[in-house]
């Protein structure tokens, strides 16, 4: 039950009497029994033996001399411990986090990244693509690109890229060639020369002049899938890969699908000639003439996808764009300041990411330890209190 | 602030009778008071003006050292109080004096300890009302009425036929 606690005018002049008779100042008459009371408590207030006051004078003199008790620490330093253990908690976790994300970025970068110098290093091996091909996804289309086409990774021609017999892969390479503006028509040269020397195709070309960047050539080319590694690496000397993306679709099932109603068909006309040869009436042989040449043209039909699809197989598509660029000769060359700048921003939105994890574990744990000490803090006060209740 | 020396003038006294009230035992108050006094030393820059005067955060130190002492008696061995040699001699003197005090003393010993406590800290320590509450970590509405009600028992006990 909750008690009132308001006084009544009357006790709280009772009170202020008492105050009163305790600062020495006289007191209204009718309250003289409050004034008493208070002189006979005080006089019989216990007295401080000379032992015990000889005791303290001599603690405030020189301090406590032997410790009857350690040295406590402030309470309010003991507060900041645990939120202070949960930053540093969180701060750990938050680095772990990062540092697991900062792999995996890495990798990120290779894998999505639109830039790169020549001489990064390839993470995206010919090996780990065709790890991708590997599974029966028929119809699936795999997708990659690389920022930094490293000419050691082009040398590698696994034989993911090499179709297997039992698969057709279909590829398709997008390749951006910075160069010096004064360079453009030059390396387009380049870019024909090579084709030939890997025995490809241009299927189409062109190029566009321009005095102020240099202009830009475009090509469109079909690339033996053998020798495609090969072709991009030689490809990727004759400029600054700024960007590259490969296609990877996976044509098997079109083909094996094509190969059947080849087979199917070409068993209908095993049949038809049969049923020709045992023919008996005119009717009967108009019929199965008729039905022949439905069946050879999908004969016929069937034969053209099984070569445009092992043509898309056996050649792989590069698209090669060679672009004018003022800034191309500072490419994989000095460290710039925009460079610097640039490394400065993601040094800070790491720190900022780190502050924001450790912030999102440091506040619950924060919270959680001062529950707990508040709630150590009233049991404790509770357990004191308890002294005075009676046994 | 006040200077720890200061303190210790005003306040030595008061905290002693206090906690002796409380204990009603001469040799723990006197080990609690010196207790209260080195603990308040050590922690001494720890006292926030904003929270209470320096003289309410000494007695919630002497309180706390008191019931420390009080809950460490409690699991030991029960106390029995020590018969205070003045009251011996008030009732040797017979005077009328001698004999309020005595009366007023076996009245104070007759509270709960819970009053007993309150009148100590009112009478032998003399704080406010603002002061008491900082002690008790209560209101300061609270605590007038507390010391109220135990005031009117006491006034009670003394007035009641012995």
């Amino acid at each position: 039950m909750r008690r009132r606690e308001h006084l009544t005018p009357e006790e709280a002049r009772e009170l202020e009497a008492i105050d009163l008779a305790l600062a020495g100042e006289p007191v209204d008459d009718d309250l003289r029994e409050l004034d008493d009371l208070v002189h006979e408590v005080r006089a019989t207030a216990p007295e401080m033996s000379p032992a015990l006051a000889a005791r303290l004078e001599r603690l405030v003199e020189h301090g406590p001399e032997s410790a009857t008790e350690p040295v406590q620490p402030r309470r309010s330093r003991r507060w900041v411990l645990v939120p202070a253990a949960g930053t540093v908690a969180a701060a750990v976790v938050a680095l772990v986090i990062v540092l697991s994300n900062g792999n995996g970025d890495s990798s990120d970068a290779v894998i999505h990244g639109m830039s790169g110098g020549k001489d990064a290093p390839a993470r995206a091996t010919p090996g780990s693509a065709a790890a991708d091909e590997s599974a029966p996804t028929s119809g699936r289309r795999a997708q990659r690109s690389q920022s930094a086409p490293a000419p050691a990774a082009s040398s590698r021609s696994g034989p993911a890229f090499t179709p297997q017999s039992a698969r057709k892969v279909e590829r398709s390479v997008f390749l951006v060639l910075a160069t010096p503006k004064d360079k453009v028509e030059s390396t387009a040269d380049d870019v024909v020369q090579t084709v030939d020397r890997f025995r490809g195709i241009v299927a189409r070309s062109s190029v566009a002049a321009d005095d102020r960047s240099g202009g830009e050539a475009t090509f469109d080319l079909r690339i033996p899938t053998s020798r495609v590694e090969e072709a991009l690496g030689a490809l990727s000397k004759l400029g600054h890969v700024a960007e590259r993306r490969q296609d990877l679709r996976d044509i098997t099932a079109s083909f094996s699908s094509t190969q059947e109603r080849l087979d199917e068909a070409r068993a209908e006309r095993r049949a038809l000639l049969r049923a020709l040869g045992n023919a008996t009436t005119q009717a009967r042989i108009e019929s199965i003439r008729t039905r022949l040449r439905l069946v050879r043209a999908q004969i016929a039909s069937a034969k053209g996808q099984m070569a445009s699809l092992q043509r898309r197989a056996n050649y792989s598509r590069v698209s090669v764009i060679v672009r004018g660029n003022s800034k191309a000769e500072q490419v994989g060359g000095t460290w710039s300041p925009g460079d610097a700048a640039g490394d400065a921003l993601r040094v800070l939105e790491v720190i900022a990411g780190i502050a924001l994890i450790a912030l999102a574990v440091a506040i619950p744990l924060a919270l959680l330890g001062a529950a707990i000490l508040f709630g150590a803090r009233v049991t404790r006060t509770r357990r004191r209190e308890s002294a005075l209740d009676p046994t | 602030m006040q200077s720890f020396d200061a303190l210790y003038r005003d306040s030595a006294r008061d905290l002693y009778a206090y906690v002796r009230t409380l204990l009603r035992d001469d040799a723990s108050a006197e080990d609690v008071t010196a207790l209260a006094f080195e603990r308040a030393y050590r922690q001494r820059t720890a006292f926030d003006a904003r929270r209470g005067s320096q003289r309410a955060w000494l007695f919630a130190i002497g309180r706390n050292a008191a019931l420390d002492e009080l809950r460490r008696r409690r699991r030991a061995a029960p106390l029995i109080a020590d018969v205070p040699d003045e009251q011996v001699l008030a009732l040797d003197e017979q005077a009328e004096q001698s004999l309020r005090r005595a009366t007023v003393r076996v009245a104070l010993d007759g509270l709960a300890a819970r009053e007993r406590e309150l009148v100590a800290l009112k009478f032998h320590g003399g704080l406010t009302n603002a002061e008491l509450a900082a002690v008790l970590g209560t209101s300061e509405s609270n605590a007038g009425t507390r010391v109220h009600r135990a005031v009117k028992k006491l006034r009670e006990a003394c007035n009641a036929p012995s």
